[in-house]
């Protein structure tokens, strides 16, 4: 059992087990003799055509288009927020004014995900590192997630959630002091 | 719309509060006495050993039944209030008793056992002289009814009458008792005072008057005061002018004979008017011919009518009450003397021989925080070895029943003073001697950080020596049955408990007694009676010093006043143990007419109380040294007001600082027209958590929390249904402006009023409607606030918004009081104590002058209930369930440690304590909390937590070997 791998393992097992089954059995290649599923992989390996290379061969000649996928690639990412935009109006109008659990689960989500894109802003310009229009989509990428996320201040503010009222301060007023002292009553 | 109106107020009304109590609630923090006042008249049941059974009717009109074994009630019966249930005499015959009502109004015949209501009849009018059951032939059959002008006798068996007479001579005579003696005739005795006697004779059978005389007596003014009928009816009369008695044989009609007091070798102490005791043990038969004659405060006589002569068969001397009592054929004397300063002590003597009874001492033990003794009942019973055993049942000054068996055993009292509280405090308790010990290291200088040191690990030593004996008892009483378990509650084991619920109230009784009870238990722990205290006071209570100033105790200071001479005393006393404080309070030479409570405070942490005397003039006690430059330094801020309801003057005062006032202010309200009824400022304990209201939109309406406002409540003197009408004014107390003032036409007092925050709710009879309406004013700044960190009464130029509303209350109320909390963020109650004996909690939100005509979103929003003139009294607020509050004349609010929390006090006949929560008790965990289940499934979970993890582990771990 202290073979390396569960192919030998079975093999082996197969091997002890399927001796009293059949009368001969032959084998092309180590183990895999049981399932069907096994004996295809099995086959895939052993019977790759002549010149075939398993890692692929590097291709030079679309250079080209490959820059602009590149760039295209970069757009997508830039404009992502944005595009976010009309999908997240779509739920905000659905969703209501009412505060109770799936409206706030909405409103979060929806505050949570430019806030976190804007934390990782430095890995995103990584990834927009390679395209030459970088510093104009990173821009593009900003503008967008500030959008939604005023969007997202917005819809609380239309939920009645930011303390943007006198109201919300009433708590902290405390009791006026007291300049005169009176008392008396009737005549006892 | 009236659908959906319909179910916003259902909806509301679900959500809000409910006062009520579940059932295993009852009286798990509520308690409720029930007492029946000063006794006038008692009776004791058969004059058997095993009757359990004292019947007393009383100054309040209550008619009752006491058990005398415990002292509870068997049974009550509440009369009207006033001269109209006025109980003028009671008699008792076998299994009925007799009452005569309201002056002679009605009689009625009550069966003692189960108190229930044999017969009633109207009299005809005539104000009430006397009554007594006339018998004949040993049979008591008949009950003579005398009045001013006429007699009557009724049945006793179905009180139907047997006949009327006018008297003759009605005019000049004042006919004033009524005697029989069984043979047959009805004695009528009269007096022309300074003239003669005038006696009719009527005919039992058919009130024909047999005869009628008139004997000459110049000297008397008074039969019921001075004079009895003795032994075969011989009517005596004594004397203090010429210190003699007069006898007159009723049968033979001829002159008086005078007996001089001094040929029987008798003296009368000086002034005294000699007072004569007879008995008449059945009705159907002539009093005997013993009694008592009082000759001297302390000296009574027992002396005997023995074939026209006077014997004393004995003399008393000291001798404080003395009191006949018959069982079966035997009529004992019951005499109470002085024995020492502590105990008086009760001895029989035999009526008909003046021999003292073996084995019949009994001692009264004296409170000496209690009154003298007053009267005596006694209860006399026949042994099994014939020989006369007895039970008496003592009333004292401060109208305290005792009830005392032989040979002194004390079964029970009652403290029947505390029917009559006049007003009270809720005080808080101390601290356990430990906690106490705590906060004293606190308290005192500091000496040194080693010392300091040490003194802490000593108070923290002994705090977990306390808790760990805390834990042992509670561990030692939960094996003990719970029935064993007895809190008995005494001084020495007084203590807060956690959320301060538990406190001492201190009330002031009319009687002058002042009593502290516990207020979780209800036991009297505590009574002080002040025996000068004149027939019509005003009494002010207040606290100067709480208990939080440890090691200082805590105290209280009783202003009380003569109204008939204006003269003022201080009683200042310790609230938790009721003694006499060794703080001398000022000699007031001078009327005093009101006092005034300061926040400030002596270097003793005692308030300082102002005493404003009839010169204006201002005296400050404590008046040390330091009060007094404290004073000086704030003088110019300490304002008072005082109304004169005789003259219609409010007028408001300024301190000086020579504490000399001057008068800055004065309103006149014109008594021909109106007077002023009552005059109402805020709680000077009141807090306000919220200084405004937020509006629909999210916006803030601030309050008027003026704490210098006071309501003025004034009547019509006119009392005529088309013109009568009722007014009232929101002045402030400092400056006297006006703030507020509105007159309601055809309304009629008496007007119950409550001010609180910034609201004033008023409550009258509406003579138009014919019938009982609350009306609400609210107070408001507007959206801004003028100055949010001061308030000055001189300094806020702008009139507040007045907002006011009405509602129809369906039932007339006896007072009312709003729920007091801690900080005041519990929303408010209104509690009203109804004549029917309920006591309402109305929460505050139903009156409140914003609940639209119209439901709008923003009114919604606001939770604002749609405006119904209707206040619908809902079953579930009354807060004591069943426990009726016979004729509640105050209710008193307290706030206790926990926000959620109100203490309230109802007292009238009955006190009834208990707790409210407005908002329910948002802060305090439910009784039926699963303790049990919710920690058994804790700890289900850790355990299966940690079984998982160690499985877990088993299972990576073998995961990893394969």
């Amino acid at each position: 059992m202290a073979s390396p791998g569960g192919q030998g393992g079975g093999a082996l097992s197969t091997r002890g087990g399927g001796a009293r089954r059949m009368k001969w059995a032959l084998e092309l290649s180590m183990g895999n003799s049981r399932s069907r599923g096994d004996r295809q992989g099995g086959q895939g390996d052993v019977v790759y055509p002549i010149g075939f290379s398993e890692k692929p061969v590097p291709d030079t000649s679309i250079q080209e288009t490959d820059k602009n996928l590149v760039e295209k690639r970069c757009w997508d990412v830039a404009l992502g927020p944005l595009k976010q935009i009309p999908m997240n109006l779509f739920i905000m109008y659905m969703s209501g004014n009412t505060i109770s659990i799936f409206p706030i689960m909405m409103v979060c989500m929806m505050a949570w995900r430019p806030i976190q894109a804007l934390m990782s802003m430095s890995a995103t310009f990584k990834l927009l590192e390679s395209s030459s229009q970088q510093w104009l989509q990173g821009l593009v990428y900003l503008v967008g997630n500030l959008l939604g996320s005023a969007l997202a201040i917005y819809k609380c503010q239309s939920m009645g959630l930011l303390p943007t009222h006198s109201s919300d301060w009433l708590a902290f007023i405390g009791p006026p002091e007291r300049m005169e002292i009176m008392g008396g009553g009737m005549v006892l | 719309m009236a659908k959906l109106i319909g179910l916003c107020l259902n909806v509301v009304i679900l959500c809000s509060t409910v006062g009520a109590v579940f059932e295993d609630q009852v009286g798990k923090f509520d308690w409720r006495q029930q007492y029946v006042g000063k006794v006038l008249f008692s009776n004791f049941d058969a004059q058997s050993q095993s009757s359990k059974k004292v019947i007393v009717a009383t100054e309040n009109n209550v008619f009752a039944s006491l058990n005398i074994r415990t002292g509870e009630l068997f049974w009550r019966h509440v009369d009207a209030i006033g001269p109209e249930g006025k109980i003028d005499a009671l008699l008792h015959h076998g299994q009925d008793a007799l009452l005569v009502v309201g002056d002679g109004r009605l009689l009625r015949s009550w069966e003692i056992n189960i108190g229930g209501l044999n017969w009633e009849i109207v009299l005809d009018s005539g104000s009430f002289q006397s009554a007594c059951l006339i018998g004949q032939q040993d049979i008591v059959k008949h009950v003579a009814v005398l009045k001013k002008t006429a007699i009557s006798l009724h049945y006793l068996s179905n009180g139907h009458q047997k006949w009327i007479e006018n008297l003759p001579e009605s005019e000049t005579v004042d006919y004033q008792s009524v005697y029989s003696g069984g043979n047959g005739e009805v004695y009528v005795l009269g007096i022309v005072p300074h003239s003669h006697i005038a006696i009719v004779v009527y005919s039992l059978e058919d009130g024909e008057i047999i005869r009628q005389f008139s004997v000459e007596a110049p000297w008397l003014s008074n039969i019921q005061a001075s004079c009895a009928v003795i032994g075969e009816g011989m009517l005596t009369c004594a004397d203090s002018a010429t210190v003699s008695l007069y006898m007159l044989d009723l049968e033979s009609q001829t002159e008086m004979s005078q007996i001089p007091l001094q040929s029987l070798g008798l003296e009368v102490t000086p002034g005294f008017q000699p007072v004569l005791r007879s008995t008449q043990p059945n009705a159907a038969r002539p009093p005997l011919s013993e009694f008592f004659l009082q000759v001297g405060p302390e000296q009574h006589l027992l002396l005997q009518l023995n074939d026209g002569q006077i014997v004393t068969l004995r003399d008393f001397n000291p001798a404080l009450l003395v009191s006949f009592a018959t069982t079966g054929e035997k009529t004992i004397a019951a005499v109470m003397s002085p024995k020492n300063t502590t105990a008086c002590s009760l001895n029989l003597f035999s009526a008909e021989t003046g021999r003292r009874l073996l084995d019949t001492t009994l001692i009264f033990p004296l409170d000496p925080n209690g009154g003298k003794p007053e009267e005596l009942y006694v209860q006399a019973f026949l042994k099994k070895d014939d020989s006369v055993g007895y039970r008496v049942m003592v009333q004292t000054e401060d109208h305290t029943l005792t009830f005392i068996q032989q040979p002194g055993r004390v079964m029970w009292t009652r403290e029947e003073a505390l029917s009559d509280v006049v007003t009270m405090e809720m005080v808080d308790l101390p601290l356990t001697g430990t906690q106490a010990e705590l906060e004293g290291e606190f308290g005192k200088k500091a000496d040194g950080l080693f010392s300091m040191v040490l003194k802490r690990l000593s108070s923290q030593l002994i705090l977990l020596q306390a808790s760990i004996s805390h834990l042992w008892k509670l561990f030692y009483d939960a094996r003990k049955p719970r029935s064993q378990v007895k809190n008995e509650v005494t001084i020495e084991n007084l203590s807060r408990d956690e959320f301060n619920l538990q406190k001492m109230m201190v009330m002031v009784t009319a009687s002058g007694k002042l009593f502290g009870i516990d207020s979780k238990t209800g036991t009297i722990v505590w009574r002080h009676y002040l025996d000068n205290i004149p027939a019509n006071a005003a009494f002010k209570l207040m606290v100067q010093r709480t208990t939080a100033h440890f090691p200082h105790p805590p105290q209280c200071t009783l202003l009380i006043k003569d109204k008939d001479t204006g003269l003022a005393t201080l009683h200042v006393f310790n609230p938790i143990f009721g003694k006499k404080s060794h703080v001398t309070p000022p000699a007031m030479p001078q009327p005093i007419l009101q006092s005034l409570m300061l926040p400030v405070m002596d270097q003793d942490y005692a308030k300082v109380l102002l005493l404003v005397d009839d010169q204006y003039k201002v005296s400050a006690f404590p008046s040390t040294k330091n009060v007094l430059q404290q004073l000086q330094e704030i003088a110019s801020t300490i304002f008072f007001y005082l109304v004169d309801s005789s003259q219609g003057r409010l007028s408001g005062y300024r301190l000086r600082t020579d504490l000399s006032t001057e008068l800055i202010w004065e309103v006149v309200v014109p008594t021909e027209v109106q007077k002023i009824v009552s005059v109402k400022g805020k709680r000077p304990n009141e807090h306000v958590h919220s200084q405004g209201r937020v509006m629909g939109d999210r916006s803030v309406l601030y309050k008027y929390l003026n704490p210098n406002l006071l309501a003025v409540v004034t009547e019509s003197t006119d009392t005529h249904p088309e013109r009568s009408f009722m007014g009232i004014l929101l002045i402030d107390g400092v400056t006297g402006r006006i703030i507020h003032e509105a007159v309601q036409r055809k309304a009629k007092g008496p007007v119950h009023i409550v001010h609180s925050e910034n609201w004033v709710v008023y409550e009258y009879w509406s003579t138009k409607s014919r019938r009982n309406e609350f009306s609400v004013i609210e107070l408001y700044e507007g959206m801004e606030l003028y100055n949010s960190t001061v308030f000055s009464s001189l300094d806020r130029p702008h009139a507040p918004q007045v907002l006011q509303q009405s509602y129809i209350f369906p039932s007339s109320i006896s007072t009312m009081e709003a729920t007091l909390t801690e900080k005041g963020i519990t929303s408010r109650h209104l509690l009203i104590g109804l004549p029917s004996g309920g006591i309402l909690s109305l929460p505050k939100m139903f009156l409140d002058p914003r609940r639209p005509e119209i439901v709008t979103e923003q009114s919604r929003e606001e939770n604002l209930i749609p405006y119904a003139p209707e206040l619908l009294i809902r079953s579930e607020w009354f807060i004591n369930y069943n426990q009726t509050v016979t004729r509640v004349r105050g209710i008193y609010t307290a706030p206790s440690g926990l926000e959620s929390t109100c203490l309230v006090v109802a007292y009238g006949l009955d006190i009834y304590q208990t707790r409210v929560y407005p908002s329910k008790q948002f802060d305090v965990l439910k009784d039926d909390y699963d303790y049990m289940l919710i920690s058994s499934v804790l700890l289900a979970l850790f355990f299966a937590t940690m079984i998982s993890k160690r499985l877990a582990e088993v299972k990576l771990l073998n995961r990893a070997w394969r």
